[in-house]
């Protein structure tokens, strides 16, 4: 597999100084070095060919071991790096900066995942997962032979964002960015601005209207010298990259308010289209069967309008008993709740509806004081700040707590047999505050604590191809390290379009999502990764292949060129801004004309020779 | 206004904590060109995660998400680290505010230190390590742990012999038996309080005992037990050294409860217990593990499927707000509870090797005696402004993470970048106020082109 065929690509070591690789083998505290043999995988590592230097290090990723390679580079002359340690998801980026700092192009950088990869996948057998840590190490030497330096690729930043979205979140990271300086456009389908939040009333836990709030808010964005705000306008097409999004928006725009389309090019964009409250299925917990059962949304309208009496009065009858049900649409069990239309359940917990219920079922205590209040939950997760009192108050007020279980719902029935007046609404549940005991209330209301769902920006999702995760919720990169970052660069996720939050978490993630746009576009340049397509001008022959087999709308192109002999020939273009490094191009290419840029071909062979390596060779090494 | 007079240092920003939030409040500013100076009152950043095993819900190492991000805080040009430095006041001064520091003895010359710890393989001298809980010791003069930043040598003079040995064996004569306090005035645009969280006492509820027992722990004791490099590699219990066969966890055990003073709900603990139950079912795989608690709060992302698989892995969850625990023969502990969900009901005593005390989280600093800053009811700093989470009483300081209440690892790096946000939203406005700094453009307002007209022509 060593002769090289005529593929004609990069020579194995452009710059003719003999190779001279450091290889580093972290620890990770006992997470790799408990099961693999890390002393031994560094004796054999360093007889690899081009290694100087191999080592062990206890958390390679720390201040003192990315010095130790910084060092090296510096003192032992490397011209190479491989870190063997955990996925390069987390630290690739880390030691592409120690390696920087040392003075070396990051690119001549090689990352081996020996814990995901070795040691927690291979936990059982600590020979074999020592044995195969060698061997991806040997794999990144063996590519990293062939490795060039590379640039990141810059282009200009469009130095301006687009806000998908007019809720709390929207409005937040407009009024964010800017107040920081940036042009922002804020897209709002609707006809007003404020999302969801417009069907609130108070909100918890300062009991300030909700009217009042968005409308503060509304205040920064309205006016703002340097928001355009859209309203019923919506984003219909999006392209490009971080730096140089080209956005299509649909709307009434303009003082005619005639359906108009503009385009605008950003440089970044924040995702704020919210959620949408969980709708139950006809006749789950018998809603739509009988009208006294009701959404938290609808019974916040049916607050809204009725007058403070003894009794909460609903279609000219006195509502002598309420009961809440948490966990509507959410916390659902396989087996045990219907699924939702795509086939899963809603597993997760949505955050909100436990303060929220208590919030109502407390104002039903203070407004309608001969109105009786029930309340069955799973668990009460008044979890924020201030939210603990609503609990406190509403046990206070005489709301009855029940508890039940996850796969053992209460289920609701309508009495038929009811005499006139009285209660229309049978419940029944075991009680797990007093020993699973079966239990009956006959009420004359039922409220159901829906949960949130992912909102609708599915042609977004589609057109930049965003990850949604299995509740549905768009899909940050990671929870800690980049919490509103998603794997398109340049878009960031702002509020409950990443999963259920309450208004202050919204504001705050809004905040988040806002300074990394800021980040973005403070800057006149973007720096894009060098891993795409590059194509040999010499070999092309201009067959067009690659640019039928490119799934990304612009990314290479037929162009003519014109030879010294005057004749003009067709030959591939790879615009590097919207090449993704797929490699689908490379794998059609009949002349390997087009290879990726870090990933090319030779490279792969050097990698597969390292796999595939006799074991004795790597082995005798040590001998 | 008291003059001030010249301040040592001038800086954009000023961040109060070096922990997760500080950290990433620090890194957002920097990132945008700001200049930050961090204050840190411990000799390394890295905050109480530095000393996490792993952490939920995806169980990463806590090591490998905490390290990277000291690292790029140490060596971003725009952000400035004060280690071992403690606030005394926060001001307002001219547009900003001065902050006065001390920097408080270390007893080696920072400078001249070069890591290389031969002063603590010298020293003879032991004490109970903080950063281990006191579970394993360290010497008098030592780098306060593996991955610290600095890796700088620190003496703690409470316990030094003043024996000589280490300035001995100093190669650069870095020993400095007679420093000083010294006294720094720092001038700052804007300040950003992220001073963190404390625990409140394992003794909290007297019918705990947790006084009688050294196996009534903290869960930060059990989170040095369970890392992976953690003192004695595996989870033994502090009495005699038995690794435990039972172990519980006692949640609520100062939160959400009036007797211990605070009402409010800690908001983590439910995670980090079933966490640390799942490691434990890892580490000691026939152990018997049991939760007692009020109501599991799993409410983040990904944070419910976790309590489910939790469950699935055997681990039981008991509800019920334990009454009493009490140390029997044998170091074990016999937990009073009243079980609530099954018929036999009533009160059961249950034996248990090692018991995990969910303690409260309060506030680690209170920055209302160093600053015009307001605390809420809960003690943690109050933030008045419904739009912006980060905004304290004070225009110019702002607040970040736990030093707003209770609130886990994703949530405050959620409210460091929004602090931040805020920050630069604050001092771009003071500039384009101010009237030119020149940095400042004129508004500009996106540039929409008409495409084609549509169809309502």
């Amino acid at each position: 597999m060593n002769d090289k065929t005529a593929s004609g690509s990069g020579p194995a070591n452009s710059s003719a100084e003999p190779l001279r690789i450091g290889v580093y083998i972290c620890r990770c505290g006992g997470n790799i070095s408990d099961v693999v043999d890390v002393e031994r995988v560094a004796e054999v590592c360093r007889h690899l060919p081009g290694v100087v230097t191999s080592n062990v290090h206890t958390f390679m990723c720390s201040d003192p071991g990315q010095k130790n390679i910084s060092e090296d580079i510096r003192n032992e002359k490397l011209n190479r790096v491989v870190v063997a340690s955990c996925s390069p998801f987390l630290h690739e980026l880390t030691f592409r900066g120690a390696v920087q700092r040392g003075g070396l192009n990051p690119y001549l950088y090689e990352h081996a995942n020996i814990r995901e990869q070795c040691s927690w996948s291979h936990k059982h057998d600590p020979q074999g997962a020592t044995a195969k840590a060698i061997r991806l190490i040997a794999a990144a030497v063996g590519k990293l032979r062939y490795a060039e330096p590379l640039d990141q690729i810059r282009l200009p930043n469009q130095r301006q964002a687009l806000v998908v979205g007019g809720g709390v979140a929207g409005m937040k990271a407009a009024a964010d960015l800017a107040g920081r300086g940036i042009p922002v456009l804020l897209v709002e389908q609707s006809e007003r601005l404020g999302g969801q939040v417009n069907r609130w009333n108070r909100v918890f836990p300062t009991e300030q209207p909700a009217a009042e709030l968005l409308g503060a808010l509304r205040k920064q964005v309205e006016g703002h010298p340097r928001i355009e705000i859209l309203l019923r306008s919506r984003v219909t097409k999006i392209s490009g990259f971080i730096g140089n999004f080209q956005v299509t928006v649909e709307g009434q725009i303009g003082p005619a308010g005639r359906r108009t389309e503009v385009a605008v090019t950003v440089g970044a964009l924040v995702m704020a289209t919210g959620f949408l409250p969980y709708a139950p299925r006809d006749g789950e917990y018998a809603y739509h069967q009988h009208p006294a059962v009701l959404t938290t949304p609808e019974f916040l309208e049916l607050l809204r309008h009725a007058p403070d009496a003894a009794t909460l009065q609903f279609q000219g009858r006195p509502v002598r008993s309420i009961a809440f049900i948490h966990c509507v649409g959410s916390r659902q069990v396989e087996g045990v709740q219907e699924p939702q239309a795509d086939g899963k359940i809603n597993n997760y917990c949505s955050r909100v509806c436990c303060t929220t219920v208590l919030q109502q079922a407390l104002t039903v205590r203070q407004r309608f004081p001969e109105t009786e209040v029930y309340d069955l939950h799973q668990d009460i997760r008044t979890y924020g700040r201030g939210h603990e009192d609503y609990y406190i108050q509403a046990s206070q007020a005489g709301v009855i707590f029940f508890r039940y279980h996850g796969d053992e719902i209460p289920t609701v029935a309508l009495r038929t047999d009811a005499p006139a007046g009285a209660p229309p609404l049978r419940l029944t549940f075991k009680d797990y505050l007093t020993w699973g005991e079966e239990l009956t209330l006959e009420v004359d209301m039922v409220v159901l604590a829906v949960g949130m769902t992912a909102g609708t920006c599915q042609s977004l999702v589609e057109q930049l191809k965003l990850p949604c995760g299995e509740d549905r919720f768009l899909q940050e990169i990671h929870p800690k390290l980049r919490p509103v970052e998603i794997s398109v660069n340049g878009v960031l996720l702002a509020g409950a379009v990443q999963g259920p939050m309450n208004i202050r978490e919204t504001l705050a993630a809004a905040g988040a999502a806002a300074v990394k746009a800021a980040a973005i576009l403070a800057k006149e340049q973007v720096e894009l990764n060098p891993y795409v397509a590059q194509v040999d001008a010499d070999l092309c022959e201009g067959t067009g292949q690659c640019v039928e087999q490119c799934e990304y709308d612009g990314a290479l192109r037929l162009v003519q060129v014109v030879n010294g002999d005057g004749k003009a020939r067709q030959r591939a273009e790879v615009n590097p801004g919207l090449c993704v490094g797929c490699g689908a191009c490379v794998a059609v290419c009949p002349a390997r004309a087009i290879n990726l840029n870090g990933w090319r071909l030779d490279q792969y062979e050097a990698m597969v020779d390292g796999l595939v390596a006799e074991a004795p060779a790597l082995v005798a090494a040590t001998a | 206004m008291i003059a001030l007079g010249k301040p040592d240092r001038q800086t954009d920003v000023l961040v109060v904590g070096a922990g997760i939030s500080g950290l990433q409040t620090a890194l957002d500013l920097a990132d945008q060109g700001y200049q930050v100076t961090v204050v840190e009152r411990q000799p390394s950043i890295g905050g109480r995660m530095i000393a996490l095993s792993k952490v939920f819900p995806t169980l990463d190492c806590a090591s490998c998400i905490t390290t990277p991000r000291m690292s790029a805080a140490a060596h971003h040009s725009g952000i400035d680290l004060l280690t071992y430095t403690e606030v005394d006041s926060i001001l307002p001064e001219g547009a900003g505010h001065r902050v006065l520091v001390t920097h408080k003895p270390t007893y080696v010359d920072r400078d001249k230190c070069i890591g290389c710890r031969l002063c603590e393989y010298a020293c003879d001298a032991e004490y109970p390590d903080p950063f281990e809980q006191g579970i394993a010791p360290i010497r008098a003069i030592a780098v306060p742990f593996t991955t610290a930043i600095p890796q700088k040598a620190i003496l703690n003079a409470e316990y030094c012999m003043t024996c000589g040995s280490c300035a001995r064996v100093c190669p650069t004569d870095a020993i400095d038996y007679d420093q000083q306090p010294v006294r720094e005035s720092i001038q700052a645009g804007a300040v950003v309080i992220a001073s963190g969280y404390a625990l409140n006492a394992l003794s909290s509820k007297p019918q705990y005992n947790a006084q009688r027992s050294g196996n009534i722990i903290s869960p930060l004791t059990m989170e040095r037990l369970l890392a992976p490099h953690a003192p004695h590699g595996r989870v033994l219990r502090p009495s005699d050294g038995k690794i435990p066969g039972s172990i519980a966890f006692v949640q609520c055990a100062g939160s959400r409860d009036e007797t211990v003073g605070v009402t409010y709900c800690s908001r983590v603990c439910c995670m980090y217990a079933i966490k640390q139950a799942m490691l434990l079912s890892g580490a000691l795989p026939i152990a018997d593990i049991t939760i007692y608690y009020m109501d599991i709060r799993a409410f983040g992302k990904g944070y419910e499927q976790f309590y489910q698989n939790a469950k699935a892995m055997g681990i039981n969850f008991v509800r019920g707000k334990v009454a009493r625990i009490e140390p029997v023969d044998s170091d074990d502990l016999l937990v009073h509870v009243e079980v609530t969900e099954e018929a036999a009901g009533a009160m059961q005593k249950r034996r248990h090797d090692l018991v995990v005390l969910a303690q409260g989280m309060i506030p680690q600093w209170n920055p209302s005696v160093a600053s015009p800053v307001r605390l809420g009811g809960d003690g943690f700093v109050a933030t008045p402004d419904a739009t912006s989470p980060a905004s304290t009483h004070v225009p110019g300081i702002f607040v970040a993470g736990t030093a707003a209440g209770p609130k886990d690892i994703v949530d405050s790096i959620a409210e460091a970048g929004a602090a931040a946000m805020e920050v630069s939203r604050y001092l771009y406005q003071h500039a384009a106020r101010a009237g030119g700094s020149g940095t400042v453009p004129a508004p500009r307002r996106v540039a929409l082109k008409l495409a084609a007209t549509g169809s309502g022509t």
